[in-house]
């Protein structure tokens, strides 16, 4: 037979598919019925998965930069040239070396490039790429509950009773998911989304809460408060499970009713109702994606909050679900490609890590690193030396940074912009060309197995990351990739239980597999917590951004489909990247979506060409006419990175903010 | 009209086998999964698998393919061409006759218009088909809904029914009969028409029952179709549903619409692929100009219905472009595979 099982490598939602292989090449996909998560779904992306596998674009060859110009050479001259000039740099005390990892390479590649940052260079400077969301929610799942990872199950959401949708667009960002939740909808679910803009997902929900831009944290907080002040709050839940409710009820307290409608552009009697309903369903799940256009730490903190007021973590068919936009985001903050933790989010700075220097013969410097572009951004940082890995987002930030730069190292299996500042080019084996484990935004280990062998030779991760370790003495010792995961299991708690055979034999195992829960978790179990649920702490701060005489129109962004992460993959397929051109053909600039009031307004038609001014910069876009967004309101999709992109980095500060980074701008007809 | 025992009835493939690459519903060992693929050996295809998820139409028109290879050399500026078709002999063991039909109206497409596809017809050429009488049906089925089964009445060269513990082999070409008579079958008595028409009629009879999935009497909207009657909320209920993944294309086993591209290949000559494509694509139809700034996604949903429900594009396939597999009701994220679209048309006219 031709076609093999395997799994998807683009988003976190992690679907099976079927590769179809013939005479040692990729010649097709196709969808897997009997997949738990995907149920013989793709989306337009999976379904063209195989365009970017075939593609010919790929690293051949080991270089390294000889007098400004790469050169062709044996993985043994590169290495030894890396580590040659790599020897001047000192990563103790976390300065001048930097480690960037991949959300779409394995959970082993990822631990040994994690390895290697903290074993043989002793920094603990290594950020996953493309994050700050999904770390962001992790964090506050991990204080709060104990568990780093999504509380319930993609399988669950046909059986849940409330869904609460905060932010950006599920049908394009994770389509299957987005698609789970409609069928669960048609099906009875409720179905409500906060979102300023009417994107596909509040089309097919039963409720839409348009709010103001920049209101969710208002909006979040005033269905606590009237979830609370109500008396439909679990209060029993409350007292048996959680602690801390009595700062959370505080910061919400001060929201007044006025001021919240105010604010969020909603009433409040509105507000009321859903806080009602959400608390008294049977069940309820919250979803919000992650990743680079994610929320920030305090709105996920009220996202959490609310939902343990509402007694609705830990139990059947609950859960708060932060979804990761990248096929192993969550497994590579699961293998520790974060500054302050470990494999299965041990902490750098606890008992854990001499556990790690047992296993791994060496010492560790514990203190957490920082995030690399923090160190980027940062001119006095010291950074001096960054070793990247299978990057994809086509280095829209920082490139002028990275270019001043000492040296570069860049591992990875496909044509990437970020080689040409790379002194030293690893290719390194691609998906399928090895085996490898993948774990998706449920929390789902999946192996995705070696199909074909490696483009012209192309080592796999488990062979050249040793190669490297060995030049610093130190003896890593692997046979395969299965090798690497063995000592991942037997460092990391929740992976404990999972071994390749049972993963052969599944459709994935969702963490925790251990000795308790031999066939993993579907879901975090408040009964068997084995401790109470902290509430996290939040802000009170509910200042929005607010229009000005100057400034009257905020603006919204957002990401598609196609246009997905920069590109970097999807611009070597065909038919997305068709699709991607196809949107640029008739807006060669990218667009503004403004209402037709507004339009009206300003006095301009579709297509035509206006100036988007804000306190720190501008842009040429064409107007597109849309229903989508309400008067004040201006949405761009982040896709066109000489346009777009220039000008939102200028507001590098407000990126950092994630999702609610509203800008006030004001719009000139040209 | 022919027997042969039960036990026998694979040696038909073996023997096709010796001069046909073969194809055959396989289940795969690992998720049961059904595919429509090519064996090494005969032993692989099971003629019980249920509905392969993979339409046959991949062995005619596969999700992608060189159709010509070429070389430019750019001192000498000249080109080298290789048109590289695939002519090999194929035969199909075991498709069910909705998908028969499939292929029967792909033909009609790529060979029967004005232009004669000559890829496709490289595929189709040389090609031996046996077909399967659906004895029981499928959930997903509703093919006495489209006219398309459970039992083909043309385009095989054999067509097997299994009768008790023997298969009826009926042959639909001169091909076929020469094949049956030099397998040395024995001849079947008149008695088996009726008995075909007993196993075709109980086969029939369990739709209520089994295929529970899918209803979905097209006959009873091809007029609103053809006409265009139908309001613009049901059409936009539709689109607001459409993820615009271009599954129920890809899977559907008449659905042709296809994309040309150029992969550039690392030794520096170029392939020319044909690949599936979906009229659910915006790129697909996309023109300068931005023509459909209404409704796009709607528009483009009412299209794929047009083309499967309408009188008009009947015409083209001398029958309904759906042949009721249902295959893209599994596949649709949203919920509108064409039999709820269909239903959704329905209670709308019910209404
Ligand atoms: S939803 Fe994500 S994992 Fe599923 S097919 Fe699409 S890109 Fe792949
Ligand atoms: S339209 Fe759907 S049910 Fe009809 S033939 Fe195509 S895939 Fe099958
Ligand atoms: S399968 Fe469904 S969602 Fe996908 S393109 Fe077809 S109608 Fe749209």
């Amino acid at each position: 037979m031709d076609y093999k099982s395997g799994v998807c490598n683009f988003c976190g939602t992690g679907c099976g598919n079927y590769l179809k292989i013939t005479d040692g090449r990729i010649t097709g996909v196709y969808s897997s019925r009997n997949h738990p998560v995907s149920k013989g779904r793709l989306c337009v992306r999976g379904w063209h998965l195989h365009e970017w596998l075939m593609t010919d674009q790929r690293i051949d060859a080991p270089m390294i930069r000889v007098d400004g110009s790469l050169k062709k050479v044996s993985y043994e001259e590169a290495v030894n040239f890396m580590m040659d000039r790599m020897s001047v740099y000192k990563g103790k005390e976390n300065k001048e070396i930097g480690f960037l990892a991949s959300p779409r390479s394995s959970n082993e590649n990822n631990y040994l490039f994690m390895k290697l940052a903290r074993g043989v260079f002793k920094t603990n400077n290594i950020t996953l790429d493309s994050e700050s969301g999904h770390k962001a929610s992790l964090n506050v799942l991990s204080e709060g509950t104990g568990f780093a990872g999504m509380t319930g199950s993609l399988e669950d959401i046909a059986k849940t009773d409330f869904i609460l949708i905060v932010g950006s667009d599920l049908t394009k960002m994770n389509p299957i998911i987005g698609s789970e939740i409609h069928k669960a909808q048609m099906s009875g679910t409720k179905v409500v989304t906060i979102c300023s803009r009417s994107s596909q997902i509040a089309k097919l929900s039963n409720v839409h809460l348009q709010i103001k831009p920049g209101s969710k944290k208002v909006i979040l907080g005033a269905l606590a408060k009237a979830a609370i002040s109500s008396g439909a709050a679990d209060s029993d839940y409350i007292s048996k499970f959680t602690e801390g409710v009595e700062t959370f009820k505080n910061s919400v307290n001060s929201l007044e009713p006025a001021d919240i409608e105010a604010l969020t552009g909603v009433q409040y009697s509105v507000i009321s109702e859903i806080a009602e309903e959400l608390s008294k369903s049977s069940s309820a799940m919250a979803f919000w994606s992650t990743g680079i256009a994610g929320l920030d730490q305090d709105t996920v903190s009220y996202i959490y909050d609310l939902f343990l007021v509402a007694g609705k973590i830990g139990k059947e068919f609950c859960g708060v679900n932060p979804i990761a936009g990248i096929a192993n985001l969550q497994g590579g903050y699961d293998m520790g490609a974060a500054p302050d933790i470990l494999t299965g989010f041990q902490k750098i700075n606890s008992d854990a890590a001499s556990k790690f220097e047992k296993a791994w013969n060496t010492t560790l410097n514990k203190e957490a690193g920082r995030d690399i572009y923090d160190l980027l951004a940062d001119k006095n940082s010291g950074l001096k030396a960054l070793v990247v890995a299978d990057h994809d987002e086509g280095i829209v930030r920082y490139e002028k940074e990275i270019e001043a730069l000492d040296f570069v190292v860049y591992f990875g299996a496909y044509d990437n912009p970020f080689i040409k500042h790379a002194d030293v080019v690893f290719p390194v084996a691609a998906l399928v060309e090895d085996n490898g484990t993948y774990t998706n935004t449920e929390r789902r280990v999946q192996l995705s197995q070696k199909r074909i062998e490696p483009f012209e030779n192309a080592m796999p991760g488990w062979k050249l990351f040793p190669m490297i370790a060995a030049k610093a003495s130190q003896n890593w010792n692997y046979g395969s990739a299965e090798d690497v995961f063995k000592e991942i299991t037997s460092l990391t708690p929740e992976y404990a239980g999972l071994t390749y055979a049972k993963l052969i034999d599944s459709m994935g195992i969702q963490w925790p597999c251990n000795d308790k829960n031999p066939a993993g978790c579907r879901r975090l179990d408040a009964e068997k917590a084995g401790r109470k649920f902290k509430f996290a702490p939040v802000s009170g701060n509910y200042k929005t951004p607010s229009a000005t005489a100057e400034y009257p129109f905020l603006l919204i962004r957002g990401q598609g489909e196609h246009f997905w992460h920069q590109n970097n993959i999807m611009k070597k397929s065909y038919i997305p990247k068709r699709e991607y051109n196809a949107t640029l053909l008739v807006f060669p600039e990218g667009y503004v979506e403004i209402c037709k009031e507004d339009a009206k307004a300003l006095q301009v038609r579709e297509h035509w060409g206006v100036k988007i001014v804000s306190g720190s910069g501008a842009m040429k876009v064409s107007v597109k006419i849309s229903d989508d967004v309400k008067p004040g309101t201006a949405y761009v999709p982040y896709f066109i990175r000489e346009m777009i992109t220039e000008f939102l980095l200028e507001h590098k500060s407000d990126i950092g903010r994630g999702e609610d980074a509203i800008i006030p701008v004001r719009i000139e007809r040209v | 009209m022919y027997l042969i025992e039960k036990n026998n009835v694979m040696k038909l493939a073996e023997e096709l086998a010796k001069s046909y690459d073969l194809y055959g519903p396989v289940i795969d060992n690992e998720t049961k999964q059904v595919f429509f693929n090519k064996v090494e050996s005969a032993s692989e295809i099971s003629l019980t698998a249920e509905i392969p998820a993979l339409p046959p139409k991949t062995v005619v028109f596969p999700q992608i393919e060189r159709i010509t290879q070429y070389k430019y050399d750019k001192v000498g500026k000249k080109a080298e061409i290789a048109m590289t078709y695939d002519d090999r002999s194929k035969a199909i063991f075991g498709i069910r006759p909705c998908d028969l039909t499939g292929i029967i109206v792909l033909d009609r497409f790529f060979l029967g218009q004005e232009f004669v596809d000559d890829v496709y017809k490289e595929h189709r050429k040389r090609m031996f088909i046996v077909s399967n009488t659906c004895v029981v049906p499928f959930k997903q089925c509703f093919c006495v809904c489209t006219d398309s089964g459970p039992a083909a009445d043309e385009g095989y060269d054999l067509n097997l029914t299994e009768i008790g513990d023997m298969y009826l082999v009926e042959t639909g070409s001169e091909k076929g009969k020469a094949f049956a008579e030099k397998m040395g079958l024995k001849p079947a008595g008149d008695e088996y028409i009726a008995l075909k028409k007993k196993v075709i009629d109980k086969s029939i009879s369990l739709f209520e029952k089994v295929a529970t999935d899918n209803k979905a009497w097209i006959s009873r909207i091809m007029n609103r179709v053809t006409t265009g009657f139908i309001k613009d909320e049901v059409w936009k209920h539709i689109g607001n549903q459409c993820f615009e993944c271009g599954a129920c294309s890809f899977v559907c086993p008449t659905c042709s619409c296809f994309n040309i591209e150029d992969h550039n290949r690392f030794d520096g000559s170029t392939d020319r692929l044909r690949e599936w494509d979906s009229c659910s694509f915006e790129g697909y139809t996309k023109m300068a100009g931005d023509h459909n700034p209404r409704h796009p996604v709607e528009d483009r949903r009412n299209k794929r219905f047009f083309c499967k429900l309408s009188y008009s594009q009947s015409k083209k396939y001398l029958r309904p472009g759906c042949v009721g597999c249902g295959r893209c009701q599994w596949v649709c994220p949203g919920d509108i595979g064409l039999p709820n679209v269909v239903t959704y048309i329905r209670r709308e006219i019910t209404e």
